[in-house]
């Protein structure tokens, strides 16, 4: 990712480092950085930077 | 000391195969999440007694396994503790009464399903969410099946439950191996407990008879073998059912 323009447009698989394993990663990071434990629907629907932002909300994540 | 340094949660802690676990554990040097339905004065007393005993940490966690909501709420707390888990055992599960196939309806075997194997599936997507965290660090899941569902000789709902958990480890082997998580599972023969107890007694002596040591296991014999397939001295094992049934 080189700005923020290209992080926004991001979807789950469509590039080859977000696959399976890089969202659970990707999950890990999140939930350490922000101490939450998401749900697993909200990491079956976590499938864009935009969804995710969403998510991230219902924890009081604030950015 | 087998777990030296090891933080673990265990199912079903309050009686039987867990508590046998829990104290296998704890005297192998293992911090553990020590779970049981209900959180009574004796459980918490019977935690006291053996944290003091082994010199080691052992917090309560009290839910129900099929409410889900209480459950999330528990792993949350734990995440939170920023203990690294390295361990799980998913052990509680629950018998069926002694009723033929044709004779069972399908919502007795849900009931037992969602104790069984869906409470543990949601379990374990917490927890190896959790173990996930720090791959250079083996981790391990030991799932506490049955002969039964091997060889299929219970009731319906249990032994399909078992087999179902059985098949769950041989897939849980292969997709956690990228996070270093290592899936097994244990399947005891008759085992001294409440829940053997409480079976027909002709079923029971049916099934020891059929074994090479004619006896029920002892359930340190069955948490002995749970703590191999937990420590590394199984650490090139994963997806195998380990059978701990006095020969067969």
């Amino acid at each position: 990712m080189t700005d923020g323009t290209e992080a926004e447009s991001l979807k789950y698989q469509a590039i080859q480092e977000w696959d399976s394993v890089g969202h659970m990663a990707l999950m890990a990071l999140l939930e350490d950085e922000f101490g939450i434990l998401l749900d697993t629907d909200d990491i079956i629907d976590f499938s864009s930077y935009e969804a995710g932002m969403e998510i991230l909300k219902k924890y009081d994540v604030a950015f | 000391m087998l777990l030296h340094e090891k933080t673990a949660i265990i199912t079903g802690t309050n009686r039987g195969i867990g508590l046998a676990t829990l104290e296998a554990f704890a005297a192998n040097g293992a911090k553990v999440y020590a779970h049981a339905r209900r959180e009574t004065p004796d459980f918490l007393a019977l935690l006291d007694d053996i944290s003091r005993m082994y010199g080691t940490e052992i917090w309560p966690v009290c839910f129900d396994l099929t409410d889900y909501e209480a459950m999330k709420q528990k792993m949350r707390e734990i995440a939170a503790s920023k203990h690294q888990i390295d361990i799980l055992v998913n052990n509680a599960g629950i018998t069926a009464d002694d009723t033929a196939f044709l004779m069972t309806p399908v919502e007795k075997m849900k009931t037992v399903f969602d104790v069984n194997f869906f409470a543990q599936m949601a379990l374990t997507q917490y927890a190896a969410r959790m173990m996930t965290r720090n791959k250079s660090v083996s981790k391990s899941i030991v799932n506490v099946a049955s002969i039964a569902g091997i060889d299929g000789e219970a009731q319906i709902e249990y032994s399909a439950s078992k087999a179902a958990l059985i098949g769950a480890t041989k897939k849980l082997a292969i997709e956690l191996n990228d996070y270093n998580i290592r899936v097994n599972a244990v399947a005891p023969g008759v085992t001294d407990t409440d829940m053997a107890r409480a079976m027909d007694e002709s079923f029971i002596r049916r099934a020891t008879e059929k074994t090479v040591m004619k006896r029920k296991a002892q359930t340190g014999e069955i948490s002995g073998a749970i703590l191999f397939l937990a420590s590394e001295l199984s650490s090139f094992m994963t997806g195998q059912v380990l059978r701990v049934d006095g020969g067969m």
